[in-house]
């Protein structure tokens, strides 16, 4: 997938590769013309396409597209399987599951938290400092967003001491991994652990048994009165969280930063190859420690969405593995934010469809929890494959 | 110019110790405006850490730096920017992933409200690679660029910070012969603009083409400051070792006799599938020891790994003593009776947190001695590495040592010890003495020999004409993955660095 | 590695500092490569240091830290070792140590599968997700087969269980060896998809839901003769069974696999250096795919002797809320991934679970905050356990100075000088 192997590799190649991900297309098509708006009755269509594009992964295989074969013959075999669901339920259940609007307003919904943790890993990443304690870092965040809201009274004072507690603690897995050189995997999930500790413990010293209170101050919504009416984008997108248009923005912003901006070249130089950075007078250190804290503030950032933002209270391990979640999403995205926004957008449309699958089949909901993480391991597998991290992560740097 | 001129650098009694090793012993060094003063000296004579303590990398433990006649203090590579040093270092520090500008502006990018300004940079870039004769592309990827070019890159990098004194640290060892008088020709038109140039090399030939002044360091001691005019090569050589030296060994030739390897219009592609290895036939034979000499990059890796079986050929033959082993993996290979030293003992050749006992077994682990039934033979490989260890005359550790805590040379040692402790009929040697000293040089050398002699065929592979013309029965120069020539050993340097760069250069230009 | 060489000869520390860097790469090698040296002092320094950092903020919360300890301690039933216990406190002691060990059990097993994927040179996340599948199937097959002979029907569910964890670990294994996935993102993915099949399973209309209580999502139980015997205490009050017995003979076949065998040589030489291992003739891809098999082993057994020993069936709200996996993680690390550092390391966190949980009646003071504080302690413990690195290099810095220290003088005076040690 790299960029070398498609500029240098001979022409020959560049046409199994266009079948496959015509085959992908195709594929989908097949599923997709079975649900609303087109809501085309009876598997024959489907079949056809999804065979056609079976017939496209073959040649993509003898091409020497293997991975990309199978993906393709793999995606044909799920939308004749997803085909074969929508036509045996009726007009009126997939019509009730596939509500696009609803389901693209819940797909953000879930994916915002997701995408601030996803965004911090790609900067402390970037910058060559694995990091594990997302999870850890996204709690501190959501619990002590809450606590801040309710102790000063207004979320935006919550957002603050959340992003100083995951600042914190991102400073803590900073020392430990650059300074003292620790090995970053097991530093991070140090921090979990910790994070985990010092969120149940304040919360039950602070608030007690009945845990903390209903009424803080929430981050709003933000209404857009233009568009709020207009069908599909006002329902999905007309009455969405302040924090869900942060991170959506946040998303060009810091791929103008780290590809456009002097201090995002320095960070990457930081990550790729610190001997170059320190010999042309870079303080690899310092730049290493900023971006772990960031890293920390943004996924801080995250939980706090969950908590300020979304449910307006904390309740323990309330961020429940979304840490490595976005983790996930950040190496799927190949540690860049475009690639770590679909990824969460994936996740988040997974959990979307589990939820209005369960209103309709409770049993079947339950597996669909299932369908984002096999989403993401058929990809890895296949689309993505070897992807390549900067090629100093997770290594302490030092000079002597 | 022999140190007529004031100084613009001085080094006065520089001494670092790592721990009890005393890697520069109070090392005095100058070089003025308008001179390239050249660091000669072994590997591990302590010319790299003194030019790591010029640059802000390490710090000494006594002396002082003077720029200009005033002392200052260098304590990080910024300071050292900032007083006008410039280096450009043996390994290359490059970002891969990034484009030529943007290697060459960072840390000090042209930019505005923090935007990168690349036109700005790709202007700066080209204006001084014409000044210079430096010719890049500003906008290609580093990893997209040859070894040559990167080098380039490195200057400029130097040159765009301002640079007044430029060190070059073994700038030769990765060029052809063009890039060699390319370097030459820009080190030129750098000293006519009153730059100073530090140039570090182990080459005699090299440093007496180049420098007008000679430092030659050894063992951490400077032990002679001397101009151009009257060095001479054995001058230079009696200096560097301390002793007279023979620069030729004297040796007897093999008595090859049937072939045991042979290979025929071998293909192989490397990681990006481009064609590295463009149809090699060769044939060693029992007795025999063949090099391939060449340029590095030009396809010796890639044939070693088809030999091998680390990679897969895209066509072509491999057999050993009549039995087809190509694509059929490093195990087939192994049990047709091919052996092979590892171009890097690192990345390769050794399993560092492995002892001594464990390392030695890695070629033949699966053989009856060394394992039964899955299990290993733990007791046995114990007493035939403490065997090993004193054939080989490993040094520093015994067999439940860790192969990290030896040295360079004594790690070399029990990698070859393996190889040809499992007794092959091929022995494929891939830069058998990159990086070690006199001494483990010479005891490979001897011990590659006397292989030969006991009847194995040795292929082996190096980038040291020294080296390919004292073992060699032939030469096979390779060029751009072709084999371009064959040569006895007792062919000219000339001659040979020629074919090795294709022969596009003529003869009287080769003798520079 | 050519930067290797120029600096190994010029100056051998600064060196082969490099040098080991190049040599683990990955995080997982280094992880790898710490165990050995300082094997007892450095995780035990490490537990103390944590335990006084915990006992500071019990102290900046306004309680004792010396009586909460003590009575942590008297609630993990480690007193019981103490002859001087006698009476009522004795068998006190010896329920919660009972508790104690079945806590233990299961963390043995989970920290060895999360061990040996480390010796690999891979980072196994998911023991969580081999220990959930290794649960369904040892409910499933514990509660059938009614009328099967006992020790044959124990067999089963063990073997069973455990092949069901090697499968769910070999997908993570064979998907790194042929496609280059990641083993930390299909792990994580593994952990969930295992956890909403589970759900699935014992959720209200599930396949294996149990038909005699429709409406609570539960497995059946199992059956009597499939229950493990327990040879302490009452099986009424949740005594200890020989489960414990079969994670020690497990922990006795993972030391013997990475030392003895060549299955463990290859193991250790593709984690190391999988390039070596490669250049050895080793299959490196095969190598992964057999070590994830034997991971997803042990954490599925460590279901099965959780459910056959005392659990006898699954919630769906205990698979949601299961952290052994996280543990095993930090149990593997504290005990550097040794068989030996792994057992003890578990019987801490087992002790320290048991210590804090809910039914410890000597706590002063709150126990879901020593609970918390629990998790404070073992966050430390892993930090800690991670800059080891530290002192190691100390170690390690002394000894190579003490090698160049004798190597200099010997090249002069003797003719060959290996040593025997």
């Amino acid at each position: 997938m790299s960029v070398g192997s498609l500029t240098v590799a001979p022409p020959r190649t560049a046409s199994p590769r266009s079948c496959g991900i015509a085959g992908v297309v195709l594929g989908a098509l097949a599923w997709v013309i079975t649900l609303p708006p087109i809501e085309l009755r009876g598997m024959l269509a489907s079949i056809v396409l999804a065979a056609i594009a079976a017939a496209l992964g073959v040649v993509a295989v003898r091409g020497g597209q293997r991975k990309l074969g199978v993906e393709t013959i793999i995606v044909a075999l799920l939308a004749v399987a997803g085909a074969a669901a929508s036509a045996k339920s009726s007009l009126a259940t997939v019509e009730s599951v596939f509500t696009w609007s609803a389901l693209a307003a819940a797909t953000l919904r879930y994916a915002t938290p997701l995408l601030f943790g996803a965004l911090g890993g790609v900067v402390s990443e970037s910058g060559g400092v694995i990091n594990v304690g997302l999870e850890g870092m996204m709690l501190m965040g959501c619990f002590w967003g809450v606590y801040g809201a309710d102790l000063l009274g207004w979320w935006g004072w919550g957002l603050l001491v959340a992003m100083l507690a995951g600042g914190l603690l991102a400073l803590v897995h900073g020392v430990l991994s650059i300074h003292l050189r620790a090995n970053q995997i097991v530093s991070g999930m140090g921090v979990n652990f910790l994070a985990l500790g010092i969120t149940g413990y304040f919360l039950e010293y602070h608030y007690g048994p009945n845990g903390t209170p209903l009424n803080i101050s929430q981050v709003p919504n933000v209404r857009l009165p233009l568009i709020q009416h207009v069908g599909f984008f006002g329902a999905a997108i007309g009455d969405a969280n302040l924090l869900t248009w942060v991170g959506l923005a946040l998303v060009p912003a810091l791929t103008f930063f780290l590809f456009r901006m002097k201090w995002g070249l320095r960070l990457r130089s930081v990550g790729e190859k610190p001997r170059a950075a320190d010999t042309v007078g870079l303080p690899v250190l310092r730049i290493r420690y900023t971006a772990v804290v960031v890293s920390g503030m943004l996924a801080a950032l995250g939980g706090a969405y969950l908590s300020v933002g979304f449910v307006g209270s904390f309740s323990n391990d309330m961020t429940n593995g979304r840490g490595f979640i976005s983790l996930a999403a950040m190496i799927f995205g190949k540690w860049r934010p475009w690639g770590a926004l679909w990824a969460c957008l994936l996740f988040g449309f997974g959990n979307a469809m589990s939820d209005r699958v369960s209103s309709v089949n409770p049993t079947l909901g339950t597996l669909f929890e299932a369908l984002p993480y096999v989403l993401t391991l058929v990809a890895v597998a296949g689309l993505v494959g070897r992807s390549r991290p900067p090629e100093s992560d997770g290594i302490p740097y030092e000079r002597e | 110019m022999t140190g007529s001129a004031p100084p613009i650098l001085e080094l006065k009694g520089i001494t670092k110790k790592f721990g009890s090793v005393v890697a520069n012993d109070r090392v005095d060094f100058d070089v003025a405006a308008g001179e390239v003063h050249a660091l000669l000296g072994e590997n591990g004579a302590g010319k790299s850490t003194l030019m790591s303590v010029l640059y802000g990398l390490y710090t000494p433990d006594e002396g002082e730096i003077l720029v200009d006649g005033r002392p200052v203090e260098i304590h990080s590579p910024r300071t050292a920017i900032d007083a006008g040093i410039g280096m450009v270092h043996q390994h290359f520090m490059l970002v891969r992933v990034m484009t030529v500008a943007e290697n060459i502006v960072l840390g000090q990018e042209p930019s505005r409200w923090g935007r990168l300004d690349l036109k700005a940079a790709r202007a700066r870039v080209h204006e001084l690679s014409d000044r210079y004769g430096l010719a890049v592309d500003p906008d290609a990827r580093i990893e997209d660029i040859t070894v040559g070019a990167e080098q380039r890159v490195e200057i400029l990098k130097a040159l765009y910070r301002n640079a007044r004194i430029l060190v070059l640290d073994e700038p030769t060892a990765v060029l052809t012969a063009q890039e060699v008088r390319e370097l030459t020709g820009v080190l030129n038109r750098l000293k006519r603009d009153g730059a100073a140039i530090v140039f570090i090399s182990h080459k005699l030939r090299e440093v007496l083409d180049v420098a007008d002044r000679i430092t030659v360091l050894r063992r951490g001691k400077r032990v002679a400051s001397v101009p151009r005019a009257g060095a001479t090569e054995q001058s230079l050589a009696r200096l560097v070792v301390g002793r007279d030296v023979v620069l030729s060994a004297a040796k007897r030739h093999g008595t090859p006799a049937e072939p045991l390897l042979a290979v025929a219009d071998l293909h192989v592609g490397d990681e990006r599938r481009l064609e590295k290895v463009s149809g090699v036939s060769l044939t060693v034979r029992s007795g025999e020891i063949v090099a391939i000499a060449g340029v590095d990059g030009n396809g010796q890796r890639e044939l070693v790994d088809a030999i091998t079986g680390m990679r897969a050929p895209a066509s072509g033959r491999v057999r050993v003593d009549g039995r087809e082993i190509a694509g059929q993996g490093v195990r087939a290979a192994t049990e047709a009776g091919i052996a092979h030293i590892a171009e890097d003992r690192h990345l390769r050749g050794l399993v560092l947190p492995f002892t001594l006992a464990e390392n030695l077994a890695l070629r033949e682990y699966r053989s009856p001695q060394c394992s039964a039934r899955g299990w290993m033979r733990l007791a046995h490989l114990r007493e035939r590495a403490g065997r090993l260890l004193s054939e080989f005359d490993v040094r520093g550790g015994g067999p439940d040592s860790y192969a990290a805590a030896l040295s360079g040379g004594n790690q070399q040692k029990v990698a070859v010890a393996r190889e040809i402790a499992s007794n092959p009929k091929v022995l494929v040697a891939h830069q058998p003495t990159r990086g070690l000293d006199v001494g483990a040089i010479e005891f490979v050398h001897g011990r590659l020999i006397e292989e030969r002699d006991k009847g194995r065929a040795i292929l082996l592979v190096s980038l040291e004409y020294e080296e390919v013309r004292a073992l060699a029965d032939r030469i096979l120069v390779i060029y751009e993955g072709r084999i371009v020539g064959e040569f006895s050993p007792d062919v000219s340097e000339e001659e040979l660095g020629m074919a090795m760069t294709g022969g596009q250069v003529s003869r009287s230009e080769a003798v520079v | 590695m050519t930067l290797l060489e120029d600096e190994l000869e010029g100056h051998p520390l600064g060196g082969e500092e490099e040098s080991d860097q190049a040599a683990l790469r990955s995080p997982a090698r280094l992880t790898a490569f710490r165990r050995g040296s300082g094997a007892i002092t450095v995780p035990v320094l490490t537990t103390v240091i944590a335990f006084l950092a915990g006992g500071l903020i019990v102290l900046a919360s306004g309680h004792d830290p010396v009586s909460t300890y003590t009575s942590i301690f008297t609630g993990t039933g480690l007193n019981w070792l103490f002859p001087w216990i006698g009476g009522a406190a004795r068998a006190t002691a010896a329920g919660n140590l009972q508790q104690t060990l079945l806590q233990a059990t299961p963390l043995i097993l989970v920290g060895l599968a999360v061990a040996f994927a480390f010796r690999a040179g891979m980072f196994n996340i998911g023991g969580q997700g081999q220990y959930t599948v290794g649960g369904i199937v040892a409910v499933w097959i514990g509660s059938s087969f009614a009328g099967m002979s006992p020790v044959l029907h124990i067999a089963f569910a063990i073997v069973a269980a455990g092949l069901a964890g090697a499968a769910w670990a070999g997908i993570a294994g064979v998907l790194k060896a042929v496609t280059g996935a990641n083993e930390v993102i299909s792990t994580i993915m593994l952990n969930w998809i295992a956890i909403w099949l589970g759900v699935y399973c014992f959720q209200l209309g599930g396949p294996l839901q149990n038909p005699k209580m429709p409406q609570t999502p539960v497995s059946s139980n199992v059956v009597a003769g499939a229950k493990l015997p327990v040879f302490w205490g009452s099986a009424q009050l949740q005594g200890l069974d020989v489960g414990i017995f079969i994670a020690f003979a497990l922990a006795v076949v993972f030391a013997i696999l990475i030392k003895r065998t060549r299955f463990g040589y290859e193991a250790r030489a593709v984690g190391f250096n999988p390039e070596a291992a490669r250049y050895a003739g080793m299959n490196v891809g095969r190598t992964w795919v057999r070590v994830m098999l034997v991971c997803g082993a042990f954490a599925g057994v460590a279901a099965s002797l959780d459910i056959l020993g005392w659990k006898f069936n699954l919630y769906t709200n205990d698979i949601q809320v299961s952290q052994v996996g996280f543990y095993g993680i930090a149990v593997a690390l504290l005990g550097r991934n040794s068989a030996s550092g792994t057992v003890a390391a578990a019987v801490l966190f087992g002790a320290l679970l048991t210590g804090t949980s809910d039914r410890n009646i000597h706590l002063s003071i709150d126990p879901t905050l020593v609970q918390y504080l629990t998790f404070m302690i073992e966050g430390i413990i892993i930090m800690l356990v991670a800059t080891d690195v530290i002192t190691l290099r100390l170690l390690k810095g002394g000894r190579r100075i003490a090698v160049a220290l004798r190597s200099r003088p010997a090249k002069a005076a003797r003719p060959s000088g290996h040593g025997a040690s």
